[in-house]
């Protein structure tokens, strides 16, 4: 049951000028930071499940005792790299 | 016309741009929603593709397409006189500009994220991509060229501000070990790094180039080389230690210096003291083409559609956040271009010294000259203004050289890595574009280098504003406001590249006939700049045939299933 008083899902929440401004600021000065940062993560996800599921790909890295151990960390990355894997990339895509 | 009014008129240009032409196409053309799924929110990768709020968004986009251009810009446009310079702006923003930035976002969001270079290959032809691309390497070796022009003509005019370049840079490199290895606090970081940053900047006017560096501190070449150097260890080593921290402490800068430089302008609200119209035909050519490529960034460029489709697009988190961020930026933009115009205007007692100081800093000197007085209005002192401006448009200049020669380098490997192998060489194909760029930057004459850069870059805006237009048609909807424009700045750059391409090569082709006075040098430079200028026109001339055909094609083809679909 949702209030009625909830905002919308489809319009974003109202902010204050301020926090507005801080945004903006942050957009400006850090968000390339957070990309970089989520990159290198990114490279370090791919490195992992390689390691880990690398029989899937005819790789056996890993004895399968300790695949199956780390199964449950590698099962919530499986969905974004798998989109990061499979999209089609194009070097224009590097100019972000 | 006094600063402030000029300021004024700006806003209002942006009001009612922003308000009534924008929210009209927005809404009746591009039909945007606010609950249809957008790709950072279907194919959300936690790394490309990632959902993100519209103010960090604005400032993100608006960063990413506000560099030295449009400084430079406004500045060379002031040539023609303060008027037309005005002018351009104002129409280039409101019936083009923000058109081609906002349409680059939505077209690219509504075709799952692809970039330009997937869109022309959908839209136009499979060729298109291969000519866009290389298109794309030949506009953004002038890129290179003309900042590297733009950065050695500022520092050899401002020998105060080496000393702060080169704390500013170990600033940043203190910045990335703090964050990345010793994980200190931001805000502890920026604290400390901004304020190492502006005490170099001071220092700087204590200690001139000219007192550790004699002689070789006048020298164009060693500041292209320094230009370089720079560029080519930010697109070599690891992001995280050079530049991208460095590209952070410098955002300091460059915000405080611009909003100074805007308050100072409403506090001050001094004369213009350049004429409002100077003569039709000045040493870069006629005003109609060259004036509208010479002011590229603000008005428009074709840089915005590449930062739109390849970063903006994908993380919108709503369609409907498009009008605000990518138009809202351009928007932006044209006020930092105007603030330029207006600190351009205002520098020098006329018109002889504002020439004298053209010569002799190039329009990077000038700016520093403009915003220094603007910044006087808030009490700084004019030597110090000037160092700090001069450090702000220098580090404008070089964060966007970084950012090309790692791209070149990308490019490089993807265009010729098959056949030389060689070339994927991280180090070599940096190498390779640096040297280009150093060629062009030292051999030809940088207005003529500016003017190529800017016909370049509104022939990629035309480029991206024809696959916009074909995407529209694709869909059935008004493309008028699109294609019009389209038309406009392909022909206007196609005559300004033809020109600047045939005074090149005629002053080349005079002096092997033993009549002109170039050097070996610079007959080479100016050779190489014309061939590269009609290389640009016969890639565009291509494009634009397949795009025709793209276009006819469309218009009988049965309406795609968007397009079908009820609005």
């Amino acid at each position: 049951m949702t209030n009625s008083n909830d905002p919308k899902p489809d319009r974003p929440p109202r902010r204050g000028l301020f926090s507005a401004f801080k945004e903006f600021i942050y957009g400006m000065a850090a968000h390339d930071t957070t990309r970089l940062a989520m990159k290198t993560r990114a490279s370090m996800e791919h490195l992992f499940i390689l390691i880990t599921m690398g029989d899937l790909l005819g790789v056996p890295i890993l004895p399968p005792y300790y695949s199956m151990r780390l199964l449950p960390y590698v099962v919530p990355q499986v969905a974004t790299w798998k989109r990061r894997m499979l999209r089609e990339k194009d070097l224009t895509d590097s100019l972000a | 016309m006094n600063a402030a009014i000029a300021l004024i008129l700006g806003l209002i240009v942006v009001f009612i741009g922003y308000r009534f032409y924008a929210r009209y196409i927005d809404r009746s053309v591009m039909r945007a929603q606010a609950d249809k799924m957008t790709p950072a929110r279907m194919y959300m990768d936690g790394v490309d593709f990632v959902p993100t709020g519209r103010n960090v968004l604005f400032g993100y986009q608006f960063k990413s397409i506000a560099g030295a251009a449009p400084v430079i810009g406004a500045i060379m446009a002031a040539q023609w006189g303060w008027l037309p310079a005005m002018l351009w702006l104002f129409a280039g923003v409101l019936f083009i500009g923000w058109v081609h930035d906002y349409t680059s976002a939505m077209i690219s969001v509504r075709s799952e994220g692809l970039t330009f270079g997937g869109l022309s290959y959908r839209l136009i032809s499979p060729r298109a991509r291969g000519i866009l691309l290389s298109f794309i390497y030949f506009y953004l070796l002038l890129v290179v060229s003309a900042f590297g022009a733009v950065v050695a003509k500022a520092v050899v005019s401002t020998g105060e501000a080496v000393v702060g370049l080169v704390v500013l840079t170990l600033a940043g490199v203190l910045a990335g070990q703090m964050i990345y290895r010793w994980k200190r606090d931001i805000v502890l970081t920026s604290a400390v790094t901004v304020v190492i940053a502006v005490g170099g900047v001071v220092a700087g006017n204590f200690l001139p180039a000219s007192t550790f560096l004699g002689a070789f501190a006048g020298k164009i070449w060693v500041w292209a080389a320094f230009a370089f150097l720079f560029s080519y260890l930010g697109a070599t080593l690891p992001i995280w230690q050079f530049a991208q921290p460095v590209n952070y402490v410098s955002f300091y800068i460059i915000f405080l210096g611009l909003i100074g430089g805007m308050v100072g302008a409403f506090v001050g609200h001094p004369k213009f003291t350049l004429p409002a119209f100077t003569q039709p035909v000045i040493a870069i050519g006629p005003i109609w083409p060259m004036l509208f490529v010479t002011l590229a960034c603000g008005a428009i460029s074709g840089w915005h559609s590449l930062v739109s489709s390849s970063g903006t697009a994908r993380q919108l988190e709503r369609e409907t956040d498009a009008r605000p961020v990518a138009a809202g930026s351009m928007f932006a933009e044209m006020m930092l271009g105007l603030l330029a115009l207006v600190a351009a205007s205002v520098a020098f007692a006329g018109l002889p010294q504002f020439g004298a100081a053209m010569q002799a800093g190039g329009a990077g000197g000038v700016f520093a000259s403009g915003l220094s007085k603007l910044l006087g209005y808030l009490g700084l002192p004019a030597r110090v203004g000037a160092t700090f401006a001069a450090v702000l448009i220098i580090i404008l200049a070089i964060t966007v050289m970084q950012l090309v020669l790692r791209f070149m380098r990308l490019a490089t490997a993807e265009l010729v890595g098959e056949r030389m192998p060689a070339m994927r060489n991280v180090q070599l194909a940096t190498l390779v574009a640096c040297l280009l760029g150093m060629v062009l930057t030292l051999s030809g004459w940088w207005q003529y280098l500016w003017v190529l850069f800017g016909g370049a870059n509104q022939l990629m805006a035309s480029l991206a504003l024809l696959v916009v237009s074909i995407w529209l048609v694709s869909q059935r909807r008004k493309a008028t406001f699109t294609f019009i424009p389209m038309l406009f700045m392909f022909v206007t750059t196609i005559g300004a590249l033809c020109y600047t391409s045939y005074n090149l090569l005629s002053k080349v082709s005079m002096s092997v006939a033993g009549g002109g006075e170039l050097t070996v040098g610079a007959a080479i430079g100016n050779a190489l700049m014309g061939v590269i200028a009609i290389f640009l026109v016969i890639a565009a001339l291509f494009l634009a045939y397949d795009g025709s055909r793209a276009l006819i094609r469309l218009r009988t083809s049965p309406p795609t299933e968007e397009a079908s679909a009820p609005a």
